[in-house]
């Protein structure tokens, strides 16, 4: 019966679900598995407990990645969306420059990837001639090694990674703010509110769902950083960068399960990984995300 | 706040800083990339850095170097892998959207018994970071025998759950009766979703194609992992591989920026052209997830 009317409906979709099967949640299943045993890629996996979990908990390099990682979220998340609420509260409007100034911030999200962190790159650049080194000696100050110098390693690393999310957080804002009713600005202005009086219990309250999406969305996705650190700073043997100060978690995933092939622990790191996101994201929800 | 957005001004060339000095050090010649202070504008613009006529191979006369045309790693060059990375983002962006667009109608306008486990299987699926699946999908295509194969670029990223959830959204505007008036003239669902449902959903799959394409465009650790043969080398890689040159002189970083910006192009124009219904599925995601 159930065959007869839905057989070829499901006929349809079954494609789908066989690579989503194979591809999306068989691999949730196995990593869970992995995690406790010593798959090093060519033996078959020994059940070892919890002995790669315990690895990576002694393993002072994890700390660190985590330590890095935590500052660089913290960072880019909270520089980001202040920034990015402060755009779209003075360019939100349908104007011509407005708009033209929307899509420069937006660039990055776009044409972000390899070629524009080349860019970074070569602006970055230690030696004299790299434009960073040229406009410190044009006010007087030494050529600074900003990809070589641990100092460096973060303000760089932060600077590249709210550059590249501002855009994306201002379009937000911005469609945030245009859902708020006009009304309620001319209910306010009939009682004589000033314009910050209008900010702070009009524009704020009613864009709280806007700012955890924002920052929520944003600290997930810097909490995952890889590829901007990685082309940085990862020169051929030390991923991490000058004294491991650019060493994230998913840098050390990838160091520890792709590089030494030590995929076991590299399974039980991302599980480590995905407890502090719903963490992160439980907390974020029941700060930010109150009821007012 | 007027006196707030003076400074804000001020960022705008900031952002864009990155991407003006990549076009200009892709035309410069090495003896300007070398001048302090540097020149803001190309004084003698070349292509140099594209093609170099005067290229001969391996030497180490910086004017003789290889243009960005003429690299070669194992007998594939540039174009090779722009091949490569429109390839994989064109079948990846198509056969994704194709595929999800059908479940979520499916799923939606004609559920059937564990149709709604299936959604809650996909839901899950989002919530989990992206590490969780790498390990044992990089096992899986090395056991399949993928490694260095386009199978491995293309296949695992075809069944996009978000996609299908950005999809149901965009479905409440079909309206029911006109799937069930087409059911009644005898169309199948493969018929209906083809012609009725998707010439509705053109917004809805301008909007998303954006985003999913320009993720494949750029996307970086998966073919790191799985490719390192110069026949399916990505663009993100091979560019990569050039950034992560430790000796980062200027002739190189000039070559780089070359390829950089070829590389940025596509991208910058799709999203010139399409703006808008970018911006829309940005935040269509913002309003409704």
């Amino acid at each position: 019966m159930i065959w007869r009317r839905h057989g070829r409906d499901m006929l349809l979709v079954t494609p789908f679900f066989v690579l989503f099967g194979l591809f999306g949640v068989w691999p949730v299943l196995r990593s869970a598995w992995l995690s406790f045993t010593d798959y090093h890629a060519t033996d078959e996996p020994n059940w070892i407990g919890l002995r790669n979990y315990a690895e990576l908990f002694a393993d002072e390099r994890f700390w660190t990645a985590l330590a890095n990682t935590a500052t660089y979220m913290a960072s880019v998340s909270v520089i980001a969306v202040l920034l990015g609420l402060l755009l779209a509260l003075s360019f939100g409007s349908n104007s011509r420059p407005h708009q033209a100034v929307r899509v420069a911030f937006f660039l990055p999200a776009v044409a972000g990837g390899v070629g524009a962190i080349s860019a970074w790159k070569w602006l970055a650049n230690s030696e004299a001639y790299g434009l960073f080194n040229s406009i410190r000696a044009a006010i007087g100050l030494e050529p600074a090694r900003f990809l070589g110098d641990p100092q460096w390693t973060m303000p760089v690393l932060v600077l590249v990674g709210v550059w590249s999310v501002l855009g994306y957080n201002l379009v937000i804002f911005v469609a945030g703010l245009r859902a708020i009713p006009e009304e309620l600005y001319q209910a306010a202005r009939l009682d004589g509110a000033s314009r910050w009086q209008q900010l702070l219990h009009i524009t704020l309250p009613n864009l709280r769902p806007t700012l955890v999406y924002v920052s929520v969305t944003g600290m997930i996705a810097s909490f995952q950083v890889f590829y901007e650190p990685y082309l940085l700073y990862g020169a051929v043997e030390t991923l991490g960068g000058p004294l491991d100060s650019a060493l994230m978690l998913v840098t050390y995933l990838f160091d520890r399960g792709f590089r030494q092939l030590d995929l076991g622990l590299a399974s039980a790191a991302a599980w480590v990984l995905t407890t502090l996101l719903f963490g992160l994201t439980w907390l974020n929800l029941k700060l930010v995300g109150r009821e007012r | 706040m007027k006196w707030l957005r003076l400074p804000l001004w001020l960022l705008v060339p900031a952002m864009l800083l990155p991407y003006y000095w990549m076009v200009a050090g892709a035309f410069k010649t090495v003896a300007e990339l070398l001048r302090q202070p540097p020149t803001l504008v190309p004084q003698a613009p070349t292509s140099r850095n594209f093609f170099n006529p005067d290229w001969v191979g391996t030497t180490a006369d910086p004017d003789k170097l290889a243009g960005i045309l003429q690299v070669q790693v194992d007998g594939h060059g540039f174009l090779r892998f722009y091949a490569n990375s429109l390839l994989v983002t064109v079948v990846v962006t198509v056969v994704s959207l194709l595929a999800a667009s059908l479940v979520a109608f499916v799923l939606t306008k004609k559920p059937f018994p564990g149709s709604r486990w299936l959604f809650r299987a996909l839901l899950v699926s989002m919530m989990l970071p992206w590490e969780v699946t790498i390990v044992p999908n990089f096992v899986t295509v090395a056991q399949l025998g993928w490694i260095n194969t386009y199978a491995a670029l293309l296949v695992p990223g075809l069944a996009k759950a978000f996609v299908v959830f950005y999809f149901r959204q965009a479905m409440l505007s079909v309206p029911d009766e006109l799937i069930s008036a087409a059911t009644l003239d005898g169309a199948g669902t493969l018929r209906i979703w083809w012609s009725v449902v998707l010439p509705m959903l053109r917004p809805a799959l301008a909007a998303i194609a954006i985003p999913v394409a320009v993720g494949e465009w750029n996307n970086f650790l998966w073919p790191l992992l799985v490719v390192n043969d110069a026949a399916t080398l990505t663009l993100p890689l091979q560019l990569g591989k050039m950034a992560g040159d430790l000796s980062f002189n200027p002739q190189s970083a000039a070559v780089l920026m070359a390829g950089s910006l070829l590389a940025s192009l596509p991208a910058v124009v799709l999203f010139l052209v399409f703006q808008k219904q970018f911006v829309a599925g940005l935040q269509a995601g913002a309003t409704k997830g």
